[in-house]
């Protein structure tokens, strides 16, 4: 019997829900780009079609610092399909100063060092010839 | 809305619980309706409504409750699904009575059916394939993982309550017949503590398995219950629903759902507290769920359910029988149609057909739902139907 077929990594799907290859785009160039809402002067992650604030179409692409701090993690020991080869993993619920929460990986550091309210910065991993995608690092 | 008790549930049909039954979803609904047609003596002609609840096994079919209704052989006046994951079947049966009330209908089969563990989904999509599958965050065990993480952070949590829960349903499970063959065996608080992480601080056994199966109640008027002969009957006297709690708070506390304004709701309805309620058969995907809904509701205070759970007999014959069939956790999760589970064995236990699990004086039960994972936050859907006898 051959092997079943190996899942890959899954990739982004751009602008298949809202229009996000702005961010992509963006990410290529190393810059972290937050939806803005300029009807409540809020921001929101993660992009949507209009604002989650106000419910109206006026938003626009913002620079993120890529500054903040770690809201909860898992340390993920039964994979995602297409993670087989990375477990064990850090998955983590990253706060930006933007007031945003943003859903990525933690790269260097060990499972026992990472702290609910550590310091994080923006971390691009490489994920394929297209796509930086956005992870976080102690800062 | 002041307490009414003019709608019934007046019959009730279930499944056992079976991993990779090879069996369809229309095939599993199928015996629910012949046992809601037995146990009700009533004709099909008779269900001019039906609540479908949404599936994994047919994710991709758009037109599966009309298929179901034909499958089944019901023309119906009021046709409507459900697609709050878990919480599908309560919200049905509060929609149902909606619809008897305005005279769409009369009579409503509310029934879930899924073969997940035969026929798995496909994916669930729209952020998430930009911003959650690359990541590899599991869900639900992920996402439960980082909300256990959490709540430890914030209130601290003890081990030795979720081992409590695990066993406490576990016994409960080996007492049902319909419990699923694959977890019929006795557990011990030390099982669980050793159990595996799947996703820290996440156990195997703070999990579900993914079965199959099927679940239903009848629900009618009250004054047409009684047209029929119906002789058995219980009463939807409290619901409260919350879907997307804090949508636009986008720091919102993950520990905190909409159990926090649905329980309470529920209870002013049916002008009961929580000290009144007599069963609590909460929707148990994980266990730390259940423990955030006892704080939630307000069986005790945000930040005591460890020490609640371990100062409280939750047995069938304890002071608040939980979970009396076991839960989706001691008995199996028939995919999507988890959340009649416990919903039925309410209804049981308070029909008396409990057998060697059945609650002294079944006066009352609490159910409720959880239904769908949502990005970086806690769960999306929150529901409680509080029954009467």
């Amino acid at each position: 019997m051959s092997e079943a077929k190996k899942i890959q990594r899954p990739l982004p799907r751009p602008d298949i829900y809202a229009k996000t290859q702005p961010f992509w785009e963006a990410a290529n160039q190393g810059r972290f780009l937050l939806q803005y809402c300029q009807d409540s002067g809020k921001y929101q992650w993660f992009p949507r079609s209009g604002s989650v604030h106000s419910g109206k179409r006026n938003i626009e692409w913002r620079e993120a610092s890529g500054r903040g701090t770690v809201y909860s993690w898992t340390l993920s020991v039964a994979p995602w399909p297409g993670h087989e080869d990375r477990v064990p993993y850090i998955c983590a619920y990253v706060e930006l100063e933007e007031g945003v929460r943003v859903v990525a990986n933690l790269f260097n550091v060990k499972p026992e060092e990472v702290r609910i309210g550590m310091p994080v910065k923006l971390f691009w991993e490489r994920l394929s010839p297209e796509f930086n995608y956005p992870a976080f690092e102690p800062a | 809305m002041a307490k009414k008790k003019d709608i019934a549930i007046v019959g009730y049909g279930e499944t056992p619980v079976v991993l990779r039954s090879g069996r369809s979803s229309y095939d599993l609904a199928t015996e629910v309706l012949e046992q809601v047609l037995n146990q009700t003596g009533i004709d099909k002609s008779e269900i001019d409504g039906i609540a479908v609840s949404e599936t994994m096994s047919e994710t991709s079919n758009p037109f599966w409750a009309v298929f179901l209704a034909e499958h089944l052989g019901l023309q119906t006046s009021w046709t409507q699904i459900n697609g709050l994951g878990g919480a599908s079947t309560i919200a049905g049966i509060a929609r149902a009575a909606a619809a008897i009330r305005d005279g769409q209908c009369r009579t409503v089969l509310v029934v879930a059916s899924d073969a997940q563990s035969s026929y798995p989904a496909t994916e669930q999509g729209g952020q998430r394939w930009e911003f959650q599958y690359p990541v590899g965050l599991r869900g639900p065990t992920g996402v439960f993982g980082a909300l256990m993480q959490r709540y430890q952070h914030q209130y601290g949590l003890k081990y030795e309550a979720l081992a409590k829960l695990a066993v406490t349903q576990r016994k409960h499970a080996l007492l049902n017949p319909n419990a699923t063959a694959k977890l019929k065996r006795p557990l011990t608080e030390q099982e669980y503590l050793d159990s595996k992480f799947v996703s820290t601080p996440l156990r195997v056994l703070d999990s579900v398995m993914v079965c199959d199966g099927a679940n239903g109640v009848l629900v009618t008027s009250a004054e047409n219950a009684k047209r029929l002969g119906l002789k058995k009957a219980v009463y939807p006297v409290g619901y409260g629903e919350i879907s997307n709690y804090k949508v636009d708070d986008l720091l919102a506390d993950i520990t905190e759902s909409g159990f926090t304004v649905a329980g309470p709701r529920a209870l002013a309805q049916a002008e009961l507290t929580p000290a009144d309620i007599r069963m609590f058969q909460p929707y148990d995907d994980f266990l730390i769920a259940i423990l955030l809904q006892l704080e939630q509701i307000g069986f005790c205070e945000r930040g005591q359910g460890s020490d609640f759970i371990l100062n409280t007999d939750f047995s069938f014959n304890g002071k608040l029988p939980l979970n009396t069939g076991g839960g989706q956790i001691s008995a199996g999760q028939p995919g999507l149609a988890g959340g009649g589970l416990n919903l039925v064995e309410a209804v049981r236990q308070m029909f008396g057909d409990g057998g060697e699990r059945q609650v002294d004086d079944p006066r009352n039960a609490m159910v409720t739902g959880i239904g769908v994972i949502p990005y970086g936050k806690n769960w999306s859907v929150s529901n409680v139907l509080i029954l009467e006898q």
